[in-house]
């Protein structure tokens, strides 16, 4: 999609969707996922958030969203393939809905603007909380367990590269963090970053536009560019993983090399192949795993999108290990053999087109779209990608599927199991 | 089936509704230009509901913990031993379904053939079939999602909170129940509950999407199969639950990275459902932003000294029979966070509340109502969970509207009470 272009490194997007009650707005701030520096860009979000020229602290910040009806403000870090994003959310209801018609989007655009453009939040005291709070959430991602393993999975696969790093950073790289070398990396990245703004709802984005405008006139952009991803590639043998924790239920996830890119004409392909896979209740997954082995309550696979990489999760006892290692297997060759029967092939069909449709009624997920469309570098509309998805066919799929190879088998065992 | 017609002024949502003779609840709601259809169908019927009376009959039913919702698992087998997903998966739609303490809801989303898929809804939720054989096989699926929840931290942090708040009410079991008494629950058992919970007069469907109400209400209509509503209401039975709380403080040992603590607050004022409960409930959630909110005192000072942080949170729950506020985070000092949520509250209760904070947190509710219609699937569910309480919540203005600052004073005395408090713990193993 076209957006209005703020400087070399600035877009901004704007996607109607006034039938919604709220406008939201998303700012992506596109980082190499490095290690140098990715505890920094884990960090920074949350002390920009903490204070600025607007709202001096949180309390102030908070007292100004609540003024909005409870605006929401958010940040956090994300990781799509090779980048890291540092992202901020708001969300207000729109102008329309406002009791006393207030200005409510132009007033969080506003908040928006000091945040990005005028932190002032530097400060030890704060710098400090925030570092302990960064290493919280890092240690905190032992708590989900299936993700946890689909995160230590990912790890082991990709040992080496980039995308071995995990979006939160290190504790070891968070405590070197310091309030002088954050605010001179906050001034680096705003400066040479591709930063994509999407607002969704009902605004006034030429306005907006020449509001953002007046900030970044003052500010010499370094031109730069959405950060490349490195597909996947096998380093040889199939890897095998088990770590211990005090759990009574193991977590199985099984990383896939799939060799195809986001970018690939064969993508298309590879997500109706996931979804006949492992992607939902139709799935050869759910299917046999759990309904007719009843091996666990979940069992399912998905896309690592950018990367080429496909995980299968399932939570089993630990004695059951080999039996479902060996039919989530089994399943997977009968894809590759074209085993697909009408029902599997329509529904999978089906349910990608209904994801895909169903975008258009949240704004997140819209947001999303689109930043995952610039991302893999393509720019296909909704429709452009639903009626590649309705020609599939079944050789399409066992083509994708010959492609895709076991690499990992990671496997979160109980303490006993030793 | 004859159906109503209302507008709200305030949010511009429209609503259908009406009930058809074999007592079944409808409620249409139209969104325009949306691409997704939502429809829930579901019954007053929970975990909590083991012990009952049926219609016509004189004794006590008690059942194993754990029914409602294995009987939900098995309502997705077919009588001709086919899966009821398979058929959603044909028409595209998403099918789910959940069981909470005092609902089971099946559902469907959908961008395309919408009729097909509420035709398919409106049938396998009145087709029951169990065989030993296909109960027995369930058990393997169940025992497993139960095992999922036993390593969450977060779900046994809450059910403890639970145990120390109630002496009695079912809502402190589990909802699957335990492995064992799952092992209990036979076919018969399974038709026992269904043919109680699941007749019409005891359940609603609320669609809302991109629909034709008349066309919907007519595929409602013509999907009833049985229309013998009961005379008489299902009783049932629960424990007379004492207003003291059984314990103020629990704790376990798990794999979670730092402590995770729950702060609960026992309701005792209970025993209502209808506007008057959702007043209730719009006065708690104030009260507890006005206290513990991002723009507290309390907050500031408990972020600061590191003792919470982005995961601090809270939430009033409610039903007519039970309610609770629960205040939870992760911190290194649970105790500390339970003295200084103690120690406020009390200096709140000697200097009192700010008229000028309530004016400014009541926008907030106002604000999130108004979010809440924005998803299909957020607003179907909330709506129907509110109408098993006898709430309207199309017409939430009228709650909202009638609360003042006096009730609020009167809800924070009545409420926040120490004696009533808990907290539990979960520690790192």
């Amino acid at each position: 999609m076209d957006g209005l272009k703020i400087n070399s490194n600035i877009n901004l997007y704007y996607i109607p969707m006034t039938k919604l009650k709220t406008t939201t707005i998303g700012i992506y701030i596109h980082r190499e996922l490095k290690e140098d520096e990715v505890s920094k860009n884990a960090v920074l979000p949350y002390v920009l958030k903490r204070g600025c020229k607007l709202c001096p602290d949180s309390a102030k910040i908070a007292e100004y969203l609540e003024n909005l009806y409870g605006a929401s403000f958010g940040a956090s870090v994300l990781k799509r393939g090779d980048d890291q994003i540092i992202y901020f959310g708001f969300e207000t209801i729109s102008d329309k809905y406002a009791p006393n018609g207030e200005k409510l989007a132009g007033s969080v655009a506003k908040l928006m603007m000091s945040v990005i453009f005028e932190p002032t939040a530097f400060e030890d005291d704060i710098i400090g909380q925030e570092k302990k709070n960064a290493k919280d959430r890092i240690m905190a991602a032992m708590n989900d367990k299936r993700q946890y393993a689909t995160i230590r999975c990912a790890e082991e696969m990709c040992a080496g590269d980039r995308f071995a790093l995990r979006a939160l950073g290190t504790s070891e790289g968070v405590d070197a963090v310091t309030a002088d070398g954050l605010k001179a990396h906050y001034e680096n990245i705003i400066t040479s970053s591709a930063i994509d703004i999407y607002v969704c709802g009902d605004a006034d984005i030429n306005a907006l536009s020449e509001e953002i405008k007046k900030y970044t006139d003052k500010i010499v952009f370094e031109e730069a560019n959405i950060p490349k991803s490195k597909l996947f590639e096998s380093k040889g043998a199939v890897k095998n993983v088990t770590d211990h924790m005090d759990v009574v239920q193991g977590k199985l996830c099984m990383g896939f090399k799939t060799g195809i890119s986001a970018g690939s004409p064969d993508y298309t392909a590879l997500t109706v192949m996931n979804s006949v896979y492992g992607a939902g209740a139709h799935s050869k997954l759910f299917n046999n795993v759990r309904e007719k082995l009843s091996l666990c309550y979940y069992a399912s696979s998905n896309l690592v999108k950018d990367k080429g990489i496909m995980f299968v999760n399932a939570g089993i006892e630990f004695k059951n290990f080999q039996k479902a290692y060996d039919e989530i297997l089994a399943q997977l060759e009968t894809v590759k053999n074209g085993e697909i029967s009408e029902l599997e092939f329509t529904s999978s069909i089906n349910a990608v087109i209904n994801e895909l449709e169903s975008y258009r009624d949240d704004q997140h997920l819209m947001q999303m779209f689109c930043l995952g469309q610039k991302i893999a570098g393509t720019n296909y509309s909704i429709d452009e990608l639903k009626e590649k998805t309705s020609k599939v066919t079944i050789e399409d799929i066992k083509n994708v599927a010959a492609k895709t190879e076991l690499d990992t088998v990671y496997f979160l065992a109980g303490k006993e199991e030793e | 089936m004859e159906l109503n017609y209302v507008k709200s002024d305030a949010t511009g949502e429209e609503m259908y509704y009406g009930k058809h003779s074999s007592g079944l609840g409808v409620y249409i709601i139209p969104k325009k230009d949306y691409s997704k259809t939502y429809a829930i169908f579901g019954t007053k019927y929970g975990s909590v509901d083991s012990k009952f009376v049926v219609p016509g009959e004189k004794e006590l039913t008690d059942v194993p913990d754990g029914i409602a919702h294995y009987l939900e698992h098995k309502m997705f087998d077919q009588p001709d031993g086919s899966n009821v997903f398979d058929k959603f998966s044909k028409y595209g739609g998403n099918a789910n379904a959940f069981t909470s303490f005092n609902m089971t809801a099946y559902l469907f989303s959908a961008t395309a053939n919408v009729e097909e898929n509420l035709e398919t809804l409106m049938d396998y939720v009145q087709s029951p079939y169990f065989t030993e054989e296909s109960v027995q096989k369930e058990q393997g699926i169940i025992g497993q999602e139960i095992r999922m929840y036993d390593d969450n931290g977060n779900w046994k942090l809450f059910f403890n909170l639970l145990n120390c708040l109630y002496q009695k009410q079912p809502v402190k079991k589990e909802i699957a129940g335990t492995v064992e008494s799952i092992s209990h629950i036979t076919a018969d058992y399974l038709y026992k509950c269904y043919n109680t919970f699941y007749n019409l007069s005891n359940m609603s469907i609320v669609v809302v999407g991109n629909v034709d109400p008349t066309g919907i209400a007519k595929i409602i209509e013509n999907g009833v199969k049985k229309n013998e509503p009961f005379d008489e209401e299902i009783k049932k039975v629960y424990p007379e639950e004492p207003k003291e709380i059984a314990k103020s403080y629990a704790e376990q040992n798990m794999s979670v990275a730092s402590p995770l603590f729950m702060i609960g607050f026992k309701d005792t004022d209970t025993g209502y459902g209808g506007e008057r409960l959702l007043k209730k409930w719009i006065e708690i959630n104030i009260l507890l932003r006005m206290l513990f909110g991002k723009s507290s005192a309390l907050y500031k000072d408990l972020y600061e000294k590191g003792l919470i942080n982005n995961t601090f949170s809270f939430e009033y729950t409610m039903q007519p029979s039970y309610g609770y506020s629960s205040v939870d985070g992760e911190s290194r000092d649970p105790k500390a966070v339970y003295d200084a949520v103690i120690a406020e509250i009390e200096k709140t209760r000697e200097k009192g509340l700010s008229k000028e904070t309530f004016e400014r947190i009541k926008k907030v509710i106002w604000g999130n109502y108004i979010r809440s219609l924005n998803d299909v699937e957020d607003y179907a569910c909330t709506f129907l969970q509110m109408l098993f309480m006898d709430i309207d919540y199309f017409n939430f203005i009228d709650a909202y509207n009638s609360v003042t600052f006096e009730d609020l004073q009167k809800r924070f005395d009545e409420h926040f009470v120490k004696e009533r408090s808990a907290l539990s713990v979960v520690n790192p193993s």
